[in-house]
């Protein structure tokens, strides 16, 4: 069910929305901090809180999703990473679940996730589009880059404050700035990974908190992964401003082969 | 709570209306639209291809390709797969082969007004620019299909130019059946005869369509208990927007969904189509996260 006044922080999964869930609730909960213990309870993820439990929440609500394009959704912050990196993260992710062992070849993993096999909220490409096309430049839809954010965290926070229509004062902001830092998330996983639903049957030795900053994938991607993910969604990339290291026939032939396509459909 | 528990009672007996609850197989194929623009047509047109033995009607195209809005999930379980179905649902990554029509939003409105007074959701008096302020900004009895905008934007956006998506205009529909007919053909890898593509056109046309209306309406899942002086089979033709659409309407709908018209080939009256690329259109509000001013 949702309310009028709900509010969504939507992103593709391992885009940096429990950093954004962090950030908002520090920012909108000053007098108490954040943490794993109670970040299900401030900002949940429907799935995992009761239907009672949902009903109870004071509003406005702050719900975390991944979901693509949901029509009901009436206040929207979608945070969007380079798919890179977000495969990267992911790869990572699913060593931390147990369901790639050490050693797992990227290369396929990559093809999965470009064919969107490997998260059940669609290809990161299908998810970004469905919201952009649909939501971008209306009121009611903030779009944050994760690299934005991680650049200039205070700046970025400013203007989901603004969005939420809350007044912030520096210090506030500062405040929740330091409170979400990577240093400080790091420092509660170790302490709480055992309580939070999220890393609680997972791999300890792996982190959930990870590098916490753009560009792993320029040495951790193998260039043919690179190359496929880019051939992918080379448009809807160099739209929201990630530069791509193989824009050459490859790549531009696949996107003006479609476009010519819808060309063709169209005229 | 009982309507909470009737529902469940109904999932267990399969009784519940499908809609976005389907269960989708990967052969599925999927006819869809946004409502009243030309799916009804479309699904003839395709059951007419595939079944040239039995000619499509009201009274067997719930059997031929099933409206997974208006059927239970159990009804559509049994349907003979591969199946094809008709949907109205916005962007669902689970269906893996579509066939999207879009129609004119200018014409859409105009024609949806006509039906929600069939439905009796609106009276006769209800002024046609109040509806189309409704049908902008989605309050709507459809509004769990999203708006026009988003309806046609999420999926042209992420399945555009794949091979298992086909994007039919209801315009060109109109202007070369034939033509257009025989790419649903090729879709379905079909080699389709000259002969079977116009038998499909000619048990599809308009005449045959109202006649069996005509016939069949009282008694077809979407017409049964509508007013019956309206017809569901209306026009059949595109542009009545031109004279029959207040201006305030027009330019209500253009200012909506501007880019997204353009990209698709739907010329502008009000406003410059200025870029009419649709990845021009998905960007513009990432240019204004890129221009904030930095602290």
């Amino acid at each position: 069910m949702v309310l009028p006044d709900d509010v969504f922080i939507v992103s593709y999964p391992k885009s940096g929305n429990t950093w954004t869930r962090f950030l908002i609730g520090n920012l909108i909960h000053p007098q108490s901090p954040v943490d794993f213990s109670n970040i299900n309870l401030i900002i949940p993820d429907p799935e995992g809180l009761s239907k009672r439990q949902l009903a109870r929440m004071p509003r406005p609500r702050y719900i975390k999703s991944h979901q693509y394009f949901d029509p009901r959704y009436p206040k929207i912050i979608y945070v969007v990473r380079d798919p890179r990196d977000v495969a990267l993260s992911q790869y990572h992710f699913h060593r931390k679940r147990k369901l790639l062992q050490d050693g797992a070849s990227v290369e396929q993993f990559v093809s999965r996730f470009v064919a969107g096999k490997t998260s059940p909220y669609a290809s990161w490409g299908e998810n970004v589009a469905s919201w952009m096309a649909t939501r971008s430049d209306r009121p009611g839809f903030l779009l944050l880059r994760y690299e934005d954010m991680v650049v200039n965290t205070t700046r970025e926070l400013a203007e989901v404050a603004h969005f939420l229509g809350i007044q912030a004062s520096k210090e506030r902001l500062a405040q929740a700035v330091a409170r979400s830092s990577a240093h400080e998330m790091r420092k509660l996983e170790e302490k709480q990974a055992l309580l939070w639903s999220s890393t609680k049957e997972t791999r300890q030795d792996v982190p959930f908190v990870r590098a916490a900053k753009p560009g792993g994938w320029k040495t951790e991607l193998p260039e043919i992964s690179v190359r496929e993910i880019e051939g992918a969604w080379a448009g809807l990339m160099k739209s929201l401003g990630y530069q791509l290291c193989f824009d050459e026939e490859h790549a531009r032939a696949r996107y003006e082969e479609s476009d010519a396509k819808l060309g063709r459909v169209l005229r | 709570m009982i309507y909470g528990s009737k529902r469940i009672f109904r999932y267990l007996l399969g009784t519940d209306i499908a809609g976005r609850s389907l269960a989708v197989y990967q052969d599925d194929t999927f006819i869809v639209s946004y409502p009243r623009s030309g799916n009804t047509w479309t699904r003839f047109l395709v059951a007419n291809l595939l079944h040239p033995e039995e000619p499509t009607s009201f009274a067997n195209i719930e059997r031929l390709v099933p409206d997974s809005e208006a059927q239970s999930s159990r009804y559509l379980r049994r349907i003979p797969r591969p199946r094809v179905i008709k949907s109205h649902q916005y962007f669902d990554p689970r269906y893996k082969r579509v066939i999207y029509v879009v129609r004119d939003p200018r014409d859409v409105a105009l024609s949806y007004y006509d039906f929600e007074r069939k439905y009796r959701h609106i009276d006769d008096a209800y002024p046609l620019q109040n509806y189309a302020s409704d049908f902008v900004s989605g309050r709507l009895s459809s509004a769990d299909w999203g708006t026009w905008g988003e309806n046609v934007g999420s999926w042209v956006s992420t399945r555009r130019g794949q091979k298992d998506f086909l994007l039919l205009r209801y315009e060109d529909m109109l202007e070369n059946t034939m033509l257009e007919v025989a790419k649903i053909a090729a879709f379905f890898g079909m080699e389709a005869t000259a002969e079977r593509v116009r038998g499909a056109v000619e048990r599809s046309s308009v005449q045959r369509m109202r006649g069996l209306e005509k016939l069949q309406g009282k008694d077809w899942v979407s017409t049964k208990n509508k007013r019956p002086d309206i017809p569901f089979v209306r026009t059949a033709a595109s542009g009545h927007w031109i004279s029959k659409l207040p201006k305030n309407s027009i330019a209500e709908i253009e200012s909506a969904w501007g880019p997204l018209m353009a990209a698709l080939g739907y010329e502008l009256v009000t406003t410059q189509p200025g870029c009419g690329e649709p990845l021009q259109m998905l960007s513009s509000s990432v240019r204004s996260t890129l221009s904030r001013e930095r602290i």
